[in-house]
């Protein structure tokens, strides 16, 4: 039972993480990374 | 009704705070061009149906620059409802130049005096109802900083937005005039009536891009020879003359000043700052004490904290004895086993999970006070001085100061960095930059030098310094080599910019600076680290034993089927000083991400267990190799092949794959060449070891020493004979 809990957890967080990535890809973001300043991926206006 | 208001204004006259102030957003406020190459767009405050857009700076709606094409094509194309155009009430003389041509473009403009404070302490006055008979327009003194009378500039936009078109007040000599109506008679119906002049002006000063926006070329050379010959000199210098006539007259019936120092005191603070004697020893001091604050001493005291404490066994709560919280793996592993989760998850969990992404959070407590030193260095306008500083150097060596500004943009990230060289006119320079500009240590990298200085150099500051000036080294010797090549050759382009006076960063500006890139570090730590490690952990707990395919025990780690891997390019790293394959994954899995150099090692060498047997992690990786293969692995992490996204950037930004590959094959052989020489050489002084690598390491310092000094050949001359001439 809490190897199914904690197996359905990490699936859930590494879910959510590829989810995070691929959102921020389409919005224009280039890896979420320590920029401060970032321009996304060079494409202008978004 | 939706409007739209468009920020326009010089560099660093204050419009992304003003943008900051009016929308809430928290958007970072450089010293320096190349902060804000792309225009951003927030709504107002209270207002939803109000966007607010802050527009590159700018001097001039010429088509210069990069910044001027973004932003006349924005105000020419998208046509904004209103333009709140700031000015530095400090510098109207330079600010109303372009204010002069806001004001032909047909949309409503306000003004926006900023500086307002520095007005007042200054004992300047500025007579707003003469200055709004002058321009034409609605005027506001306002203070962007303080927040004081923005308010008022945003309620000035939107009635202007709805009200009638703007006339246009500033006129131009006689003759000027003529030729501008002729000019707009053949524009005729190309364009809506209020644009009419501005086109005709640009027309009359030869603008090339104007005619790709009109979609026809109109022949305006016989109204410009005219000119020309009637007031005796070039179209271009009447125009601008007679728009510094109209501004001087402007100047003279709107402000009056106060008593001013005979030198100010950022003059005063520049003169040794930028002295042509003093200004490198600073800029390498200041940088010293950067990273022996941020690595050695109060970082370095936060990421043992992290390391030992959070990630480690435990640490005491305020330092009181009595009070002891377990750290996160002993936390973790105690409520794995208490739910009886089975053993392979519970090492996913532990050494992949919490192991690699804990390697990499331990250092956030260095990276955080090292982003707020660059952040405070940035705000109070140090870094601008840098570039001008770098520019005298850089000049020498085939390259210019303008190309320093990415390099300073990178060390946050390489992304934005590399994109900031669009601001490089001359095209061989921005390939130049773009292919140099992250040998500077960027955010990502850090993880990696503080890994290094503690493991194997007792968290020394001198190494991270190292690393910085191992990049600059880089780029200097980078443009050097390829100035003297063919593709390369040429001089560098002129250099201006604008130094802004010093001044005293709000601590909120600093501290929102430092948490954006902090955020950002750690956010990208649960994202691409975590499923890194994910994939790492399986790699390296897979594989074959006795011809099975299962999950390995620890002892067992080079059967894995990363081990497997990594024995296939690990000779490759063999001269470099660290052929295990454990190094050459980590190297390689830092094209993901560079952090991910740190989290392989975190689950390689078990950072997860440290709470198991209290060993230190970092003793056990410094024992797998010496401090000379362990500062060459470093080199060779900072200066070969960036992360995925930055190589993406590269790969858009020179728009042709031969340029991509040549770039990065460039970065990568550099790299490996410099660590090769680095733990040739470097053992022959420590140990005296002499071998075949030593001298091809000999070999390569010399070949690199010859293309370093030999003379630059001139292409493109044609050799003449002379004694052939004379007879």
């Amino acid at each position: 039972m809490g190897t199914v809990v904690v197996g359905i957890l990490v699936l859930g967080v590494a879910a959510f993480a590829l989810c995070t990535l691929i959102r921020d890809k389409k919005n224009g973001k280039c890896c979420s990374g320590s920029c401060g300043s970032c321009k996304g991926c060079g494409r202008p206006g978004e | 009704m939706a409007l739209k208001i468009a920020l326009a204004g010089n560099p660093n006259c204050g419009k992304t705070t003003l943008f900051n102030g009016l929308t809430g957003s928290n958007q970072f406020v450089g010293n320096w061009p190349g902060v804000t190459v792309e225009k951003k767009e927030g709504r107002l405050k209270g207002r939803k149906d109000v966007t607010v857009i802050d527009l590159p700076g700018i001097y001039s709606l010429s088509p210069y620059t990069l910044e001027e094409v973004v932003a006349r094509n924005y105000l020419l194309r998208e046509r904004p409802d209103v333009i709140i155009n700031i000015i530095d009430g400090t510098n109207l003389e330079r600010n109303l130049y372009l204010s002069t041509q806001l004001l032909e473009l047909g949309i409503p403009v306000v003004m926006a005096v900023n500086m307002a404070d520095i007005l007042e302490k200054n004992g300047d006055q500025i007579h707003i109802g003469k200055l709004e008979e002058k321009l034409g327009c609605r005027v506001a003194e306002i203070s962007a900083l303080k927040g004081t009378g923005i308010q008022k500039a945003a309620e000035l936009a939107i009635a202007a937005a709805g009200g009638k078109k703007p006339p246009v007040v500033h006129t131009f000599g006689a003759e000027a005039e003529y030729a501008l109506k002729e000019a707009e008679g053949r524009i005729g119906s190309l364009v809506p009536e209020e644009q009419k002049r501005f086109y005709a002006v640009k027309l009359l000063e030869r603008d090339d891009k104007i005619g790709e926006q009109l979609q026809q070329q109109l022949e305006v050379e016989d109204l410009i020879s005219g000119l020309e010959k009637a007031l005796e000199d070039d179209v271009e210098s009447i125009l601008t003359n007679e728009r510094y006539v109209y501004i001087s007259s402007i100047i003279k019936e709107c402000c009056t000043k106060g008593k001013r120092q005979a030198v100010s005191v950022s003059d005063q603070i520049d003169k040794i700052v930028t002295n042509r004697i003093l200004a490198l020893p600073i800029f390498a001091v200041v940088m010293g004490l950067v990273y022996y604050i941020s690595v050695t001493t109060i970082g370095g005291w936060g990421t043992n904290w992290v390391n030992d404490g959070v990630f480690g066994e435990g640490w005491h709560l305020f330092g009181i004895e009595g009070i002891f919280v377990p750290g996160i793996p002993v936390l973790a592993e105690a409520g794995l086993q208490a739910i009886g989760c089975a053993e392979w998850l519970q090492g996913l969990v532990l050494d992949g999970i919490i192991g690699g992404v804990g390697a990499v959070l331990g250092f956030v407590p260095q990276m955080l006070v090292l982003f707020m030193f660059l952040a405070f260095l940035e705000a109070c306008g140090y870094m601008a001085r840098v570039a001008f500083i770098m520019d005298r150097i850089f000049r020498k060596f085939g390259l210019s100061g303008k190309s320093f500004i990415p390099m300073l943009i990178g060390t946050g990230c390489g992304v934005p960095g590399i994109m900031a060289s669009r601001t490089i006119e001359n095209d061989r320079d921005r390939k130049m930059t773009i292919m140099t500009t992250t040998f500077i240590p960027c955010g990502a990298k850090l993880p990696i030098i503080a890994l290094i200085a503690g493991a194997f150099f007792h968290n020394s500051w001198w190494v991270a310094f190292s690393a910085f000036f191992v990049g600059i080294a880089a780029v200097i010797c980078s443009g050097i080599l390829l100035k003297k090549t063919r593709m390369f050759a040429g001089d560098p382009a002129p250099f201006v910019m604008e130094l802004p006076a010093y001044h005293m960063p709000t601590l909120g500006n600093v501290l929102r600076s430092m948490w954006e890139r902090g955020y950002s570090f750690i956010k990208k730590a649960g994202t691409i680290i975590l499923l890194s490690a994910i994939v790492l952990w399986f790699l390296q707990g897979f594989g074959w034993v006795d011809g099975a395919f299962g999950m390995l025990e620890e002892e067992q780690l080079d059967h894995s089927i990363l081990a497997a891997i990594g024995n296939v390019i690990a000779p490759i790293f063999a001269p470099l000083g660290w052929g295990d394959w454990k190094m050459a994954v980590a190297a390689v899995t830092g094209l993901i991400a560079k952090e991910n150099v740190v989290t392989t090692f975190g689950i390689l060498f078990g950072f997860g267990e440290v709470a198991e047997d209290g060993a230190e992690i970092w003793s056990i990786l410094s024992a797998s190799m010496t401090s000379v293969a362990a500062y060459s692995f470093l080199v060779f992490n900072l200066l070969c092949a960036p992360c995925f996204a930055a190589m993406g950037a590269i790969k858009r930004e020179m728009n042709n794959a031969k340029w991509f590959w040549f770039a990065v094959g460039y970065q990568t052989i550099l790299a490996y060449l410099a660590s090769l020489c680095i733990y040739q050489l470097g053992s022959l002084f420590t140990t005296g070891a002499f071998g075949v690598g030593t001298a091809a390491a000999v070999l390569i310092a010399a070949m690199f020493f010859y293309l370093l000094v030999r003379p630059r050949r001139e292409y493109g001359s044609r050799a003449v004979n002379v004694r052939g001439m004379a007879k």
